[in-house]
């Protein structure tokens, strides 16, 4: 091994620009969410308040039902995603022609920007113009209007995320597939398990890790998920799509209220945290399965 | 083992060709709105060109639009020196975490990870408040393309540095080290040796962060006003500014999504690699 | 990992997961305390129990 101070000089750059713009942000968001802070006010300077704001934030309506929504969001599509992902990478795994070129296509979605996934979305769905409302309207007879059904609009962002993501999944969970070792499923047909047994014991106990993984990153995902939704609905009709990232960047952070935006910036950040480190224990620790 | 019909070929094509056409129907519907002129927007809709139509106006007026022009040039400007700034510095990082005896190592490369999994709408604040107070006479690091490029290191660098610890890595230790020996310096050792095996990987890493760079949103809408503005921005303000303009809303997610698409052949291997933090490799 | 044991929580933890697990129910507990319990009694016995709690799981954990 070299000299260590060499070391140390060349992962300065990376280390300190990441303090800035990753570190310094965090202790300031910490500090800031005990002050009463907001600019406009009649006392504009930051006054320390204690956990004021915390205690504002806990009964705050629409905080609370963004929440719920994120989470309502995240449930669907990371089950969604997680049995079309598994049903496709099977697809993807047989021998057909083309088999690259339909996994490049299907690759496509990761690579657009998310602001213009909504863009795409929006321009499906813009009623008059999109064609998803007018085979709603004349093949089965449903009224679709994104600004009028919460329901409708929830289910679009859900599909929306669906088709932006699944091919994650689905690639992920291809290469966990080929990777699986073959014997034990030679052996499970000899002895005559069906098919369905075969997948549930055997296929899934294997691809635990890489299921976990992809579990993990999807929930990352999912939680900070603002762009596509903005673009798309804009969180609404009212408030029924406004997810936690979008509720403070669109409501919280207009009204330069710093304290309480920096309260309500760390609780979400708290939320993710836990929420990504139970996944984590789960993933590599529970006592039975080390034992 | 015996196949059924629903394992033959022929079905498996078939449903590849329709997840195909699943999957691009939204890209192509957005492609025929962005060559219809207004008046032939609404009615029923097709998903056929109708080449007596066709017209590339809403393109023509997007790219002639100087604001336009300016969101583009910034996209431009950002992503490609962000690219390079953080290809060179993690370069550098994953030599010195690769080669060198680091204390708290395992440490420093899972902190350097968790800058990329905070949700970016938490530290929209902070870092709006810090960019506003950093001011050097009249220039202001708010609005400008100087922040931008360096706080997309947050969720860049990270990646980066991942990639490329894996590559550096793999390239053999003998190689610098009989470079050491002939007296070569350690810049000498990275300028000769690492970065010419480093290639490839580094074209890689540079593409996609790239891309990550030129898609980029929340950011680019909170930090910047008017000078700095990308063009994912610029697209955002369709809809929230003029609204009912479909044609060039079009023309301009069409655009936004161009590069990201057209170097997919490119990359694709590394996708999922990339995105799963190494843990999956694709 | 060194310095891994095992206690009654259902994972093996290092003195480093036990303060995050402290921190975690400290946090939990205070805004549970403010939404429901506050109107009752004062925040400060929610801090006192979550100190007992995290100083028990650092211990035992």
């Amino acid at each position: 091994m070299r000299n260590s101070t060499t070391g140390w000089l060349l992962i300065a750059p990376t280390l300190f620009i990441l303090f800035i713009t990753g570190f310094v942000p965090f202790i300031y968001v910490l500090v800031v969410s005990f002050f009463d802070w907001n600019t406009f006010a009649q006392n504009p300077e930051p006054t320390f308040t204690g956990a004021d704001n915390f205690r504002e934030l806990v009964f705050d309506k629409a905080f609370l039902k963004s929440i719920w929504l994120t989470l309502k969001f995240t449930a669907f599509v990371l089950i969604s995603q997680l049995v079309i992902g598994l049903f496709l990478a099977r697809m993807l795994l047989r021998n057909v022609p083309l088999k690259g070129l339909f996994r490049t296509i299907h690759t496509l979605p990761l690579m657009i920007a998310p602001i213009a996934v909504g863009a795409t979305w929006r321009l499906l769905t813009v009623p008059g113009l999109g064609p998803i409302p007018h085979y709603l309207k004349s093949w089965f007879g449903i009224d679709y209007i994104l600004s009028r059904f919460p329901d409708q609009a929830f289910a679009t962002v859900v599909i929306m995320d669906i088709w932006h993501w699944t091919p994650l999944v689905t690639l992920t969970l291809m290469a966990g597939l080929s990777n699986l070792p073959e014997e034990p499923l030679e052996q499970a047909r000899i002895d005559g398990a069906s098919e369905w047994r075969i997948f549930w014991d055997i296929t899934l106990a294997f691809l635990k890790p890489v299921l976990l993984t992809t579990i993990f990153i999807r929930l990352m995902d999912a939680l900070r998920t603002v762009d596509e939704v903005w673009m798309l609905t804009g969180g609404g009709p009212g408030a029924e799509t406004r997810f936690i990232g979008l509720h403070i960047w669109r409501v919280v952070f207009p009204k330069t209220d710093y304290g309480y935006g920096s309260a309500m910036s760390l609780i979400t950040l708290y939320l993710t945290i836990v929420m990504c480190w139970l996944l984590y224990v789960a993933m590599t620790g529970m006592k039975e399965n080390k034992a | 083992m015996k196949r059924g019909l629903f394992q033959s070929t022929a079905v498996t094509l078939i449903f590849w060709l329709c997840m195909s056409a699943l999957t691009l129907l939204p890209v192509w519907w957005m492609f025929l709105v962005s060559v219809k002129s207004r008046a032939d927007l609404f009615g029923k809709p097709s998903f056929l060109v109708d080449t007596a139509k066709m017209t590339w106006a809403n393109y023509a007026e997007v790219l002639s639009n100087p604001s336009f022009q300016k969101y583009m040039i910034n996209s431009l400007i950002i992503a490609t020196s962000n690219a390079v700034l953080v290809s060179v510095l993690a370069l550098l990082a994953a030599y010195a975490m690769s080669r060198f005896r680091l204390v708290g190592r395992d440490n420093i490369f899972f902190w350097v990870l968790t800058n990329r999994m905070a949700p970016p709408a938490v530290f929209l604040l902070p870092l709006f408040l810090m960019f506003t107070a950093v001011k050097i006479g009249d220039w202001s690091l708010f609005d400008s393309r100087i922040g931008l490029i360096l706080l997309y290191c947050v969720f860049n660098l990270p990646f980066a540095f991942w990639l490329l610890q894996g590559i550096v890595d793999a390239i053999p230790k003998e190689l610098d080290e009989a470079a050491y020996v002939d007296g070569a310096s350690t810049f000498t050792v990275l300028r000769t040796v690492i970065f010419p095996l480093a290639r490839p990987g580094l074209a890689v890493t540079g593409i996609l962060t790239w891309v990550f760079a030129w898609n980029e949103y929340l950011f680019a809408s909170t930090l910047t006003s008017v000078e700095a503005r990308t063009i994912t921005t610029g697209l955002a303000e369709f809809v929230t500014v003029t609204g009912t303009n479909w044609g060039q809303l079009a023309a301009v997610a069409m655009l936004t999504l161009a590069p990201a698409a057209l170097v997919l052949a490119l990359v694709q291997r590394h996708i999922v690699a990339g995105l799963t933090f190494g843990a999956v490799k694709g | 990992m060194a310095n891994e044991r095992n206690g009654f929580l259902p994972i093996k933890t290092n003195t480093f997961d036990r303060i995050f697990i402290s921190v975690v129910l400290f946090i939990a507990i205070s805004l549970f305390w403010m939404r429901f319990v506050e109107a009752y009694a004062p925040l400060w016995v929610a801090v006192l129990l979550s100190a007992v709690l995290g100083q028990w799981i650092i211990r035992k954990g």
